[in-house]
């Protein structure tokens, strides 16, 4: 699932200043005899890596500064299990969307869980406040409309960083218009004059979606020395295992080539000798 | 006739020396690899929930089961990429020394928030002559099993030592290479420079706790 941090007003107001800020500036490539650097570079996938920088930056401040006070303020004031039923609320009323790019991504296993999992969770869970279909045995999963792009063979395309969304690219920020658009749900709202509701609704989950993301970026925060490249390398392996998961659901997805382990005795002699305890 | 039993013993017990370690150094295989997995989430989770050990002690504990257990030669090396063929060896060597300081400090904060999860796991491949594929899920208390996948290395004494992780098809080596590729290029690939921001971020570490 993208960073999605303030939905509606944010895509609106985001897409049209992403658009401007764009335009003001890409990264230089490297000249065409450092070959390390060009492969470096179309590994990176990020051209517009200033402008995505300056964007990053302007997201953090809002995130420390005002989304993270409201959810230390949700923190406080609701105990872990009302924080927990608001989750599964709202993840609930996610199903006709999940159910639908299950659908679209030819998943019909993974489809015949959300839907079971929606008619459980809505009737024996109470309209769906307590997710009561993980412990019969039907865990959740989310997909949607970007990933559903990917499985289709759509490409990432480079790498962007949105206002008050996050981290994103032209396929999902497709995606995450297209089903801003088509949420069942809003639309369902927005027909009976029940925009209070929809706005409520979005502003949940945006507040859900950060309280399930804040521990993680604050992990990649402290350990990380760049911040900003270990949140894109983040972003763009997790889309990536997720399309594959869309295409082979249940199986663990081959993961990416990481540490090349050379045959025994072999270029680890170049490694300084460094003496391992072996006890515990 | 007695001497020729004890002659036999002799040569037997001697025998049964050499043949011994040989034994126990099973045939690595998928199976071997999952119980390796299996004993050393064992051994992190009873270390963390150990309430007789102070912090120091337990920090100490996690470092030595952390620098026995993961190949941190291998991973550091693969982290600096094309930057590991121009570092003299004494870049190397420290950067190999503060990259463990590093990895000790991330995963041992990581545990700190250890709160009943359990690690299970379920078969794996043979990737390649002496590289292992693991996979294993997390469960919690609350929300959907979180996939796991353990990158290993079989080494020729029979053990197996971590050389990557791949959580919810994140690889942790991918992104530290990343992160620190960024930062070398930042600094026109000057490794001093990249040493001396790796202090400053263990020092952070190290206060924040």
């Amino acid at each position: 699932m993208p960073l999605t941090l303030l939905g509606k007003f944010a895509l609106r107001a985001g897409a049209a200043a992403a658009v401007a800020v764009t335009l003001a500036g890409c990264a230089t490539p490297p000249p065409d005899d450092d070959p390390d650097a060009k492969a470096e570079y179309a590994q990176i996938n990020d051209p517009l890596e200033p402008t995505n920088r300056a964007v990053f930056a302007f997201n953090d401040r809002v995130y420390r500064y005002v989304f993270n006070p409201i959810d230390s303020g949700y923190r406080a004031v609701v105990p872990p299990f009302g924080r927990d039923r608001v989750s599964d609320f709202v993840d609930n009323l996610k199903s006709p969307l999940y159910l639908g790019n299950d659908l679209l991504q030819g998943n019909v296993k993974f489809a015949g869980v959300t839907l079971g999992r929606f008619l459980l969770n809505s009737t024996f869970g109470v309209l769906g406040i307590m997710d009561v279909a993980t412990p019969m045995g039907l865990p959740g999963h989310s997909s949607d409309f970007g990933q559903t792009l990917g499985v289709w063979g759509v490409g990432e395309g480079p790498y962007l960083v949105l206002p008050l969304i996050g981290p994103s690219n032209p396929r999902d920020a497709t995606g995450y218009a297209v089903e801003w658009f088509g949420d069942p749900v809003d639309i369902y709202l927005d027909d009976h004059d029940l925009q209070w509701a929809s706005w409520t609704h979005t502003g949940v989950n945006a507040l859900v979606t950060e309280d399930d993301y804040r521990d993680l970026l604050d992990d990649v925060r402290r350990t990380s020395l760049d911040y900003y490249s270990a949140v894109r390398s983040l972003y763009r392996q997790r889309r990536a295992a997720e399309i594959k998961n869309g295409k082979n659901p249940g199986a663990y997805a081959p993961p990416p080539k990481s540490v090349a382990n050379p045959p025994h005795g072999g270029q680890t002699a170049q490694v300084p000798a460094k003496t391992v305890s072996t006890e515990e | 006739m007695y001497r020729r039993t004890l002659i036999k013993a002799v040569f037997g017990l001697a025998l049964g020396f050499a043949v011994l370690p040989a034994m126990a150094r099973a045939e690595p295989s998928v199976d071997q690899a999952g119980k390796f997995v299996t004993s050393l989430a064992n051994s992190a989770i009873t270390m963390v929930a150990d309430k007789s050990l102070n912090e120091n002690e337990r920090d100490e504990r996690f470092r030595k089961l952390f620098v026995a257990n993961f190949d941190i030669p291998a991973i550091g090396k693969f982290v600096l990429a094309r930057y590991w063929r121009v570092a003299t060896p004494e870049q190397r060597g420290e950067f190999l020394k503060l990259f463990e300081d590093q990895q000790v400090l991330t995963w041992a904060h990581r545990f700190k928030d250890y709160s009943g999860e359990q690690l299970q796991v379920a078969g794996g491949e043979r990737e390649n002559a002496h590289e292992w594929l693991i996979n294993s899920q997390i469960t919690r208390i609350k929300g959907p099993p979180i996939p796991v996948q353990w990158r290993l290395r079989d080494e020729p004494d029979g053990s197996y030592r971590v050389t990557d992780l791949i959580v919810e098809g994140v690889s942790m080596a991918i992104t530290q290479r990343s992160d620190y590729a960024s930062v070398l290029q930042g600094m026109s690939g000057h490794i001093d420079q990249l040493l001396s921001s790796m202090r400053t971020k263990i020092d952070q570490m190290k206060a924040a706790g």
